[in-house]
């Protein structure tokens, strides 16, 4: 089994500071790793098993690449010059492209993002495989992958014949800090370097035609002495009748 | 300007909707059972075309023949919600006609004869205009739509040849904790500092006549409440007609499992908390003052 996992591929909106009039500043803000990526990244390694089996990484932008390096990757590919797009579409055609580069791949493993919930869906478009997201374990059984997931009040376990995209959504906090030996290792790993011209491929955005701020009630707030506090809120709470 | 809607269950009213104001046809493409097709036809779109997978069928196992299907067809703006499985069709079908794929969608309009997307950024603080140029594909993140009365849409069966992807197992999760039908829910977070603390929002719960939930540190971490008793993204998914958040952050994961409530109230002694961006009601307090005198207060209306 060949598996890609592709990790820190976009930005964390917590970085994102939004102004006054709705315009947004990422005040430089760099790919960093998403929420579902370090249970993208466990499930992916769970994948290899000895052998033949590889498990080589993938990332964008030009940030540190050694994230997965120091977590138990051998090798890394990284595009560096694919900045963070609006569009899920152009973004998932740079990823599907790295993934043919890198060659013979069976299986790509990528955060099913709340963020970027395009993404994953199109890198198997494009690379025109099989795919279920919202995915929380991936395991290989007699060359099929067997893939969990929750949907509604049921765990269900899907059969995927390869190659197939999977697209993990965390259910929680997996991340752990690397050690020093890992951080050391992680520097001796390779990290292949590409560009968008290397694969052949442009990387186009959509237009914005600019940001404002929703047409949202903002909350009643009561504050000050408690006893006041709490009997405005009982009678704001009676008025919505929900109390 | 003809939208395709992708429907892989329910929660499809939004995005069935959105595509109204660009005048053009709204084709529903449904892949599920029977009920869900018939669910959509009767909310008015001009076609249905429904596939139906055989037991053990996953709706992601049509999403390459789908694709081939939408590629001839062509239409102008193709629309899914946020569920996995119609996500999936989007993604393969976007692919196939090559053009951008927009997630956070929360609007789709034409102006001067152009379309225009709508989508919500930096977890819904801003709303950006999008100017896609030809066609383009649209995760629906926007608000569900109310039941509309057009005449219901007659359903054409479409026959696919599916992938070879199959619903091995399927096993219930969780046990009920009565939290799913509640009409009011307390909850607490990380503000309550210790287990014997718990009580004290036990009794507000127990004033207003709620169930008590909480957030997932306080139950997976630390244990104080069953862990069929946490809500949010992988916990409890609840619509009450009050969600009184005490102590809660309010992180995006929490609030996931909030996304029903009719009436979302904070208390937290930060009054720049997350919470309060999402809440309607908030006291801005110390939980170990303000809860008793909620308390006191709601006895009064008792008596
Ligand atoms: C992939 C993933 C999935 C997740 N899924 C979930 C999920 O399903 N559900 C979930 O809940 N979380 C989930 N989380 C965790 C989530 O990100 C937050 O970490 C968590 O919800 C925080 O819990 P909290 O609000 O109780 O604690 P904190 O973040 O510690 O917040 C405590 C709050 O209490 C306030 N406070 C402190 N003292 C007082 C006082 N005396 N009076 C009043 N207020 C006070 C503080 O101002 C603060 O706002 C997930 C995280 C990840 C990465």
């Amino acid at each position: 089994m060949r598996a890609v996992v592709v990790y820190k591929w976009s930005r964390n909106a917590a970085d994102a500071l939004v102004r006054a009039d709705g315009s947004i500043d990422w005040r430089n803000a760099k790919m960093s790793p998403g929420e579902d990526d370090p249970a993208a990244l466990a499930a992916a390694l769970r994948l290899i098993r000895g052998g033949d089996d590889e498990l080589v990484g993938l990332t964008i932008g030009d940030g540190d690449a050694s994230w997965a390096l120091a977590r138990g990757v051998a090798s890394t590919w990284s595009v560096e010059d694919l900045p963070a797009l609006a569009d899920n579409g152009s973004t998932a055609a740079v990823l599907a492209a790295a993934v043919r580069r890198i060659g013979g791949v069976d299986v790509v493993v990528i955060g099913d993002s709340r963020q970027e919930p395009g993404v994953a869906a199109a890198v198997a478009g494009r690379l025109a495989w099989s795919v279920v997201l919202g995915a929380q374990t991936v395991e290989a059984v007699d060359g099929r992958l067997h893939v969990t997931r929750r949907v509604a009040d049921v765990r269900q376990t899907v059969v995927v014949p390869t190659p197939a995209v999977i697209g993990i959504a965390a259910e929680s906090d997996l991340d752990r800090a690397p050690g020093m030996k890992e951080l050391l290792a992680a520097r001796k790993r390779p990290v292949n370097r590409i560009g968008l011209a290397d694969l052949g491929v442009t990387a186009g955005d959509v237009q914005t035609l600019g940001c404002r701020r929703p047409e949202t009630a903002p909350a009643r707030v009561f504050a000050g002495d408690p006893a006041q506090s709490a009997a405005q809120f009982v009678s704001a709470l009676r008025a919505e009748g929900v109390l | 300007m003809d939208s395709w809607v992708f429907i892989t269950a329910d929660g499809w009213s939004g995005a069935l909707e959105a595509p109204r104001a660009l005048g053009g046809r709204v084709v529903a493409v449904v892949v599920g059972p029977r009920e869900l097709a018939e669910g959509v036809a009767a909310a008015g779109p001009d076609e249905v075309r429904w596939v139906e997978p055989k037991p053990g069928v996953p709706p992601e196992a049509f999403s390459l023949p789908l694709a081939d299907v939408v590629a001839a067809a062509a239409p102008a703006v193709l629309v899914a919600g946020a569920d996995p499985a119609a996500r999936a069709l989007l993604g393969a079908a976007a692919a196939a006609l090559e053009v951008p794929l927009l997630p956070g969608a929360v609007g789709l309009a034409v102006e001067d004869g152009h379309l225009r997307v709508r989508r919500a950024l930096a977890g819904g603080q801003t709303i950006e205009t999008c100017a896609p140029g030809g066609g383009v594909a649209v995760i629906y993140a926007g608000e569900d739509a109310p039941a509309a009365t057009r005449p219901e849409a007659t359903i054409e069966v479409l026959g696919l040849t599916c992938s070879p992807l199959a619903i091995g197992a399927s096993e219930p999760v969780g046990q009920a904790s009565g939290l799913s039908d509640a009409e009011r829910v307390v909850s607490f977070g990380r503000g309550v500092r210790a287990r014997e603390d718990v009580a004290i929002v036990q009794a507000l719960a127990d004033a207003c006549g709620a169930e008590l939930a909480c957030s997932m540190p306080i139950a997976d971490d630390l244990g104080w409440l069953d862990k069929s008793r946490y809500v949010g993204r992988s916990g409890n998914h609840i619509a009450p007609a009050l969600y009184l958040a005490v102590g809660i952050a309010g992180a995006p994961q929490h609030l996931e499992g909030v996304r029903g409530a009719r009436i979302v109230a904070a208390i937290n002694n930060d009054p720049d908390a997350r919470i309060f961006q999402s809440a309607d009601y908030g006291i801005v307090g110390d939980l170990y003052e303000v809860v008793p005198a909620l308390v006191a207060e709601i006895d009064k209306l008792d008596k």
